[in-house]
């Protein structure tokens, strides 16, 4: 192996690669672009569908209401979200117009169980909806709130009546104190969303380019051409596995930088307009996140690199290569998203499970929890991967049909036939 | 025409294994030498183990017998000095189509070791014996079959190598572009080159080789100048004369 032809050969894979369209766009305008402009989309329309989901109104229908408690009926009617009905009287024919659609729900009094009717003009309210439309239930939560209101407001004044304190009327209360910071709320929102997009980009970063680098070399002809030259092959497949890596570690990091950017200037705003408290996230990063996300970035796509051009290297074109390559890049969204349900912190057993280590630690260090030895033990496992294809890669490219794209088949077959079975070495004659 | 040998070729074997077929012996021990300032012709058919002979000797493959070197070097043993002594061409040889021709002679160039300080002076120097600077910036692949077929012979000389391989060279070009490949290959036996030319057109071979081999099912039936091929056999043109030797070895068979 030489220095100078691999830095040759790299350079020379690099400078098609930047002139092909599909490596461009998957590399480094995806990464760079796509998901901050899908979530300013996503969340934009998010936005747009609970202002209109605000203006349309709810049509009701009121029954029986207790002439006590006139005032609620008052302000329920004052209600410009709420169209109230009068032409239905009975709880039966709401119901059926609830049901075919043409009203969202009712809500009818009731008198009070027998055992709480020692307080005068005590009652209970029934609200029927149908739980499988969206309206009726916005329409539920719309009378739920005023009428809870009201109900609070009614006991408290009738046990001041009685000369009960607030104090002694609420014994037992629920309180509630969230004591994370903007910056845990930012940390909690960036753990979820960096550590898979990461992953993604690095795979998709790596995917076009390791097809490009070997089943498309086929397909244009170019493989023989590179064969003849006085490189050795050690030299031209590390250049390529090189030049791939990089792809994939270049998405990488332009997706974290343009997250990260669009995290805070995109998605903080359009919190705001959401409602869901824009002062609750604040987006920064602990010092040492940064390079322990990139050391990731190299290290997935170290792996994904390696991973992807065994299996491209079956291929003859890039329309096989991507039949081929595809299934790893999705194969590698399931242990993030399933690492994704827990708050568990990066343990043994997850630093053994590739890629899902790699988004653990990610998410870990987003939230400034370092576990070195853990960390250590990912690194170490993401490494082995890649010493296990790189060393499999070795044995593959020792048979000469497919070194020369003359065999026929999947790596599956290349395995069972060549690796494991009884013609092990007839590729080689 | 010089006496030193720049290719030796003895007993060269490969064998394949095809599923249908089994193993199947693709070259059955050839021997052959081809000088400094030669051409040296493999006249086949398709499927005679030509492509294969020669990519034995490019080190794209790797002989399963027998042996051969190129310019000193052993096709085994060093395989990178090989072919950075070798210039290969064949029709399934093409070029990077996101570069361009200058960048293409200048990768070329500088991977198979030229030197480096004289790398850009050998460029200019093809780009225009070649007349190709008009597009030389352009990328190949917004190029014409004619003009990429320049770069192409620009792309296998531009290390200057002693050996040149040229596998079917005319396969796919119009009249006018294979006798402007004839010509190049003539010119390059001129500067002192060995050129290893294999083809199926008879008239090509008939005009362009000084020496051919007649290769039939993996064996050379027959190797020698025209002249000596036309006494062998008492027939004259190249046509019958491979025509007889493929019938005697078949009757003999």
């Amino acid at each position: 192996m030489d220095w100078r032809d691999i830095w040759i050969l790299y350079r020379r894979e690099l400078r098609s690669a930047l002139r092909e369209r599909a490596i461009v766009v998957n590399s480094i305008l995806m990464p760079l672009f796509l998901y901050p402009v899908m979530l300013w989309v996503m969340l934009t329309a998010l936005v747009f569908v609970t202002g209109l989901s605000e203006r349309t109104s709810s049509r009701l229908v009121i029954l029986d209401v207790p002439s006590a408690h006139v005032v609620l009926m008052d302000t329920l009617q004052a209600r410009t979200s709420l169209e109230i009905r009068e032409d239905v009287i009975s709880a039966d024919s709401a119901a059926t117009l609830i049901r075919v659609g043409e009203l969202d729900a009712v809500v009818e009094f009731l008198p009070p169980e027998a055992d709480a009717r020692g307080m005068d003009d005590n009652f209970q309210v029934l609200i029927r909806y149908d739980r499988a439309v969206n309206r009726s239930r916005r329409a539920r939560d719309r009378v739920e709130s005023i009428v809870a209101g009201y109900r609070r407001r009614w006991v408290e004044r009738e046990a001041s009546a009685l000369d009960i304190s607030d104090a002694n009327q609420q014994q037992f209360r629920i309180l509630q104190d969230n004591v994370s910071s903007g910056q845990d709320m930012g940390a909690l929102l960036m753990g979820v969303m960096i550590p898979l997009f990461l992953v993604l980009m690095v795979a998709l970063g790596c995917l076009v380019p390791s097809i490009d680098s070997t089943a498309g070399e086929r397909e244009r002809s170019t493989w023989e051409t590179l064969m003849t030259v006085s490189a050795s092959r050690l030299s031209v497949v590390t250049a390529k596995y090189l030049y791939v890596a990089t792809l994939g570690i270049l998405a990488g990091v332009l997706n974290v930088a343009a997250m990260f950017v669009s995290l805070g200037a995109i998605v903080g705003p359009l919190l705001v307009d959401i409602g869901d408290g824009a002062d609750a996230f604040q987006f920064s990063l602990p010092l040492l996140a940064l390079p322990v996300m990139i050391v990731a970035a190299i290290a997935l796509a170290l792996f994904f690199a390696a991973a992807m051009m065994i299996l491209a290297a079956f291929a003859r074109t890039f329309k096989d290569g991507q039949a081929m390559v595809t299934p790893v890049y999705w194969l590698a969204i399931l242990p993030i998203v399933l690492g994704q349900q827990t708050d568990q912190t990066l343990t043994p057993t997850i630093a053994a499970i590739p890629v899902a280590n790699a988004a653990r630690m990610i998410r870990d260090a987003i939230n400034g929890v370092f576990i070195w030895p853990l960390i250590a033990e990912t690194l170490a496992v993401l490494l082995v991967m890649v010493a296990a294809c790189l060393l499999l890669a070795r044995a593959v490219l020792q048979f000469e049909d497919l070194l020369m794209g003359s065999f026929d088949g999947s790596f599956w077959r290349f395995a069972k036939e060549r690796l494991m079975g009884k013609r092990a070495t007839e590729g080689t004659k | 025409m010089t006496e030193s040998v720049s290719v030796r070729v003895q007993a060269l074997q490969k064998s394949f294994w095809d599923e249908s077929r089994g193993e199947v012996r693709a070259v059955d021990g050839i021997d052959f030498e081809c000088h400094q300032g030669e051409v040296f012709g493999l006249l086949g058919a398709n499927g005679a183990g030509k492509t294969t002979t020669l990519r034995m000797l490019a080190t794209i493959l790797k002989p399963t017998g027998g042996r051969a070197s190129l310019n000193g070097h052993d096709v085994l043993t060093e395989p990178e000095s090989v072919r950075r002594s070798l210039g290969f061409y064949s029709a399934s040889t093409a070029l990077y189509p996101r570069l361009t021709g200058r960048e293409t002679l200048e990768f070329f160039a500088r991977i198979n070791r030229f030197p480096g300080d004289r790398v850009t002076q050998r460029v200019g120097t093809l780009i225009e014996r070649f007349g190709i600077a008009e597009y030389a910036d352009a990328r190949v692949e917004k190029l014409s079959s004619g003009m990429k077929q320049k770069i192409s012979i620009a792309r296998t000389i531009v290390h200057d190598p002693p050996v040149l391989i040229f596998d079917e060279p005319t396969v796919g070009l119009d009249v006018m572009a294979a006798l402007e490949m004839q010509r190049v290959i003539r010119e390059l036996r001129d500067e002192g080159k060995c050129i290893i030319f294999s083809t199926h057109i008879m008239s090509e071979a008939e005009k362009l080789c000084d020496r051919i081999a007649i290769i039939h099912q993996g064996r050379i039936l027959a190797l020698g100048t025209l002249e000596e091929h036309r006494q062998a056999t008492g027939q004259h043109y190249l046509e019958d004369i491979f025509v007889h030797e493929v019938m005697a070895a078949e009757g003999s068979a």
